[in-house]
């Protein structure tokens, strides 16, 4: 195997690993409210916010940023549920309502950022890691592409504790089935709302701060989760296996094309899979079928 | 046990429910027959807390009951839904820990779970199966193992034989009997008015969201109206199928 492919996958696990954090806020949410939930985006530019000034303003130790990250995204997230779905929920709105009014949450989050003293301006997070890259053979490991990917992991390998074997868990995934089955069996499914979007938004600080770190951070930050997006409707969306499997693959992909053919192709090849997943499997690879959804 | 006094239910414009008023004996077995769209899962609904109504009360052993979902579980009433939803994507086991949602009691959790698989054998076979995999009457037979794993005192049970065969639909009417036998109260709701009438104590008839007739279901099953509307030559017909 050559060096560069090497490489490349080594790179294309890294970013993959980051748009899996992201992804899987998608899916969630989708996984029981049935809606893109585009305000996540926003979710992410703001951790991305907290964790550069936790930095340079607060100065805090480096881990405690990433904690502070992933809380305020955490937050803001249940507090965008609580102002904006959970009035719509209440009154059963149409589903177009819920995107649009995600959509229209991500953009007022983005103007409220530059309208502030904060501004348009791209920043560049402190330098943490020394740039020069942990070399495994002839093979460069870039430190902050080993954190995005060993944080990812992590943060990932606990969701799926969290689903998979607690009651909790059980109860998100018999929540995404039938909203009226849990409710018949005493779930409070403005409970089960709130978690998704806590565990979404924890998840979505630290891929925010991860990306801020390793590009710079600006307001537009959070357009990369159309990214996280692709790959969520890659894998299925709804199915959290689906969003990580998409995540990566979609991230081996990206670094493919622009290894080998030019960085210029890699978005347009990206959405052309997506397109392409949309024409020929429109479930992705493990989503869940409509008869699913009762 | 269970008392209603004029319940209305409105969905938009579609008065659903026009005053139903009943009442369930604990220990009872209460039918309530009536056709397609007569309203008897919106009534099953508003009692669960799953449909609002703005009027009428529900009294539950002397006290209003909560309009809350949950809190009505907690309570001790518990509901197994038509068409049975069951969460297809979990395994057996898994659906069975749904219902025991709000129990933290881990011996009695036990203790009903071999109760049920005692009761439903097959579910014992298929523990770890998915859900969306068994049969139909296998379906239900979880759906009311679920239900019976809240450890309720009275059990909602909206048309549990409806889409099974006929040597099914006895199956389930023996099990429902079994359950009335372990202390259980039942609440029942069903198109087959032959078989809801002969193991209930006591029956409403609903149509059209009214309550038009009710007595014991020794002698509803013999009234001649009765015979004529749900026991009738095509009814038994439907029934036989
Ligand atoms: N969610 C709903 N929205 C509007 N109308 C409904 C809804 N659910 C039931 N209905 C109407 O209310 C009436 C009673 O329905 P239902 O309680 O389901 O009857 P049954 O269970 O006896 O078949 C029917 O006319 C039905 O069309
Ligand atoms: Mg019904």
């Amino acid at each position: 195997m050559s060096e560069l492919f090497l490489q490349q996958i080594i790179n294309g696990l890294s970013i993959g690993s980051v748009y899996a954090l992201m992804a899987v806020g998608y899916s969630l949410v989708y996984s029981i409210m049935n809606f893109s939930n585009f305000a996540h985006g926003g979710v992410i530019m703001i951790g991305a916010y907290i964790g550069y000034f936790s930095l340079t303003f607060l100065k805090v130790p480096f881990f405690i940023a990433f904690v502070l990250s992933a809380f305020g995204s955490g937050i803001l997230a249940v507090v965008m549920e609580k102002i904006v779905y959970r009035p719509l929920r209440k009154r059963n709105a149409p589903f177009l309502y819920f995107i649009i009014s995600a959509m229209g949450a991500s953009i007022f989050l983005e103007n409220v950022v530059i309208a502030s003293p904060i501004g348009p301006t791209f920043r560049s997070y402190p330098t943490v890691f020394s740039s020069e890259p942990i070399m495994l053979g002839s093979v460069a490991l870039g430190r902050i592409d080993l954190l995005m990917f060993v944080i990812s992991a992590i943060s990932l390998m606990v969701l799926v504790y969290i689903i998979e074997k607690t009651k909790i868990g059980l109860s998100i995934r018999a929540t995404s089935y039938s909203i009226k089955g849990s409710t018949l069996m005493g779930v409070n499914v403005d409970k089960v709302i709130f978690i998704i979007f806590v565990l979404g938004g924890l998840l979505a600080g630290l891929a925010g701060m991860l990306f801020g770190m390793r590009y710079t951070v600006y307001p537009q930050i959070g357009n990369i989760t159309t990214k996280s997006f692709i790959a969520a409707v890659f894998g299925g969306l709804g199915s959290l296996p689906g969003a990580v499997i998409g995540s990566v693959l979609l991230g081996l992909i990206e670094t493919m094309v622009s290894g080998y053919l030019s960085s210029q192709y890699r978005d347009l090849i990206a959405f052309a899979l997506l397109i392409l997943v949309l024409v020929v499997k429109p479930t992705g690879l493990m989503g869940k079928t409509t008869e699913d959804k009762a | 046990m269970l008392k209603i006094n004029n319940l209305s239910v409105f969905y938009g414009g579609i008065h659903a429910l026009k005053g139903v008023s009943l009442n369930v004996e604990q220990g009872q077995i209460v039918s309530i027959i009536g056709s397609n769209g007569a309203g008897k899962s919106t009534l099953i609904n508003s009692i669960s807390g799953i449909v609002k109504y703005k009027e009428g009360e529900i009294f539950y052993k002397g006290e209003k009951l909560s309009k809350q979902a949950h809190k009505i579980v907690k309570s001790g009433i518990c509901q197994v839904p038509e068409g049975r939803i069951i969460f297809a994507n979990l395994t057996v086991m898994e659906n069975l820990r749904m219902g025991s949602f709000l129990r933290s009691d881990t011996n009695g959790i036990d203790k009903d779970l071999n109760r049920i698989f005692d009761l439903f054998p097959i579910l014992k076979e298929r523990e770890k199966q998915v859900a969306g995999t068994l049969s139909g009457g296998e379906q239900q037979m979880l759906a009311m193992g679920r239900g019976l794993m809240s450890n309720p005192d009275l059990i909602l049970l909206d048309e549990p034989s409806l889409g099974l065969a006929p040597l099914l639909i006895n199956t389930i009417f023996d099990i429902i009997i079994e359950i009335n036998n372990m202390g259980k109260t039942i609440l029942l709701v069903e198109q087959n008015a032959f078989k809801a009438l002969s193991i209930a104590d006591y029956a409403y008839v609903l149509e059209q969201g009214i309550i038009t007739m009710e007595g014991n279901a020794n002698e509803l099953i013999k009234n001649e109206k009765i015979k004529e509307a749900y026991l009738g030559k095509k009814n038994v017909d439907f029934i036989s199928v």
